[in-house]
């Protein structure tokens, strides 16, 4: 029976005040949205550089003029150093035909260069892709060396959008959920009193608190579950839409979300709304009731 | 004890000692702001006092954790001037809430509530909502509902304040009743025509102090 008296009132308090109900579930879901959508930018960022790294490499430029015991040295150097995993070493006649490839869409350039006009170089994979530095520092003055260039730092400029993004996201989600509290604190006062009487006679006659404050919070934790759903709804509604449009075009550069990944977003959503809700709907009842 | 409230020039209680009997039937008189109420409060722990010990049924109150208060609760019945039912349910109702939300079933309220609507004198207007009962009626019910839980102590803050002369003398009668089933009552009241015609104990406060302890006393 208490069972159902509780969870009879919870609909009775949401919807003796449906338009604050509505209010506060909107400003849930879009927060859980934005935070949704921010857990999945951030295991986004995080897939991209494993898979970005992975393929990473820092190449090391020879000058024109390096002579046979150069290259050898830096050859064994390179080999010896535990910082480099692999080396490749690219020659002339090589990297001519790599040149060739990128650029078969111009004949034109491609015919007015030489293979002899185009510099030998090592192609390191690093342990660590993020020791780039060190490899810089060791080997910019060895002799034969004309330049080191390191591809991550073109992706870095990318990670940084993205996390920007994130960011900027998560900052959304933060304001709204402040929004969102207040609502709910609201809500819970109007619920609260205008059960005002019940409340005083449940007090009276000795009922316990959480009997007292369940019916208030679980009302504020259904609607932050409600909150969540839409929320998941809109991740969903934005894959459907932007899978068709303007993602296609990132395809290449950023690794698609999966279904699972976006309902793996659900539980971090939903368990955040409802915590978050009940919490604030627990301290405003210890406030407003003194229960 | 001693209850001193924020802000107040004076204590509402100043060094009140007194001690109530199981199944007592007191008065507390005396004009208002006399501290009379603070008394009721200090025996449901809404306040406790700066100084000294408050023990009911043998247990400390003063000491007592907050999240105790509702178990304790269940022990004292209460009844106020301005009744307290719940305007949208029957007299029935108001009575079986009392139960139901404390955790009795259902099957429990059905047998008891008629049970102590009929002792109240009641029977027969179980379903009648509160605007359709007189004042003494609705009093009726409100002590039904303090009744049903067969408390220990009964505190009545001026019960008959909001009533008729005739009708409070019919609710002493229905405290009177209760009083002889072993229940201790205690009745904080202005009332000298109930008080006389009681002839109970009668414990006078003035400016929080006590000034009279009479056993079978007059308001005087």
């Amino acid at each position: 029976m208490r069972v159902k008296y509780v969870l009879s009132e919870v609909l009775v308090g949401l919807w003796r005040n449906v338009t604050m109900t509505i209010a506060m579930i909107i400003t849930l879901a879009v927060s859980l949205f934005m935070l949704g959508g921010s857990g999945l930018l951030y295991q986004k960022v995080g897939d991209m550089k494993d898979l970005y790294y992975e393929n990473i490499q820092v190449s090391i430029f020879l000058k024109t003029d390096v002579n046979e015991q150069q290259r050898t040295d830096l050859d064994a150097k390179l080999k010896s150093d535990p910082l480099v995993k692999e080396v490749v070493y690219v020659n002339k006649d090589e990297a001519y035909k790599r040149f060739q490839e990128m650029y078969q869409d111009a004949p034109d350039l491609v015919s007015a260069v030489k293979p002899d006009q185009l510099p030998e170089s090592f192609r390191l994979k690093l342990v660590n892709p993020e020791q780039y530095k060190s490899i810089y520092d060791q080997y910019k003055d060895t002799e034969g060396v004309d330049e080191i260039v390191d591809q991550s730092k073109l992706l870095d400029k990318v990670f940084g959008v993205l996390t920007g993004i994130q960011t900027f996201a998560l900052a959304i989600a933060i304001v709204m959920a402040v929004a969102a509290l207040l609502l709910v604190a609201n809500t819970i006062q109007v619920a609260a009193y205008s059960k005002r009487r019940e409340v005083a006679v449940m007090k009276l006659v000795g009922a316990s608190n959480w009997f007292i404050q369940a019916p208030f919070v679980l009302e504020a934790v259904v609607a932050g579950l409600i909150g969540s759903i839409l929320g998941l709804i809109a991740l969903i509604t934005l894959k459907t839409f932007a899978a068709g449009g303007s993602m296609a075009t990132l395809e290449g550069l950023i690794t698609p979300i999966s279904w699972s990944e976006i309902l793996l977003m659900f539980p971090l959503m939903a368990g955040v709304g409802g915590l978050v809700s009940a919490v604030t709907a627990w301290v405003t009842l210890r406030f407003y009731l003194r229960v | 004890m001693t209850k001193t409230y924020p802000k107040a020039s004076r204590p509402s209680l100043d060094n009140v000692s007194v001690s109530i009997e199981k199944g007592e039937f007191v008065f507390f008189i005396g004009p208002s702001g006399s501290g009379k109420s603070t008394i009721i409060k200090m025996l449901l722990h809404e306040v406790s006092p700066n100084k000294g010990r408050v023990v009911v049924n043998g247990k400390d109150v003063t000491s007592m954790r907050s999240w105790k208060r509702p178990h304790f609760r269940r022990s004292i019945g209460c009844v106020f001037q301005d009744f307290r039912l719940l305007p949208n349910r029957t007299a029935y109702e108001n009575v079986a809430f009392a139960l139901e939300v404390i955790g009795k079933t259902k099957a429990v309220a059905r047998r008891v509530v008629p049970e102590v609507l009929e002792l109240v004198g009641l029977g027969g207007k179980e379903h009648r909502y509160p605007h359709e009962l007189s004042g003494g009626e609705q009093q009726r019910v409100a002590v039904a509902r303090a009744f049903v839980n067969r408390p220990l102590i009964l505190l009545a803050d001026e019960p008959t304040g909001n009533l008729d002369p005739d009708t409070s003398i019919e609710i002493m009668r229905l405290l009177d009743r209760i009083n002889r089933t072993g229940t201790t009552v205690v009745m904080v009241t202005h009332d000298s025509n109930i008080v006389n015609q009681m002839r109970r104990r009668v414990v006078e406060i003035e400016s929080g102090r006590i000034v009279r302890d009479q056993a079978r006393g007059v308001y005087g």
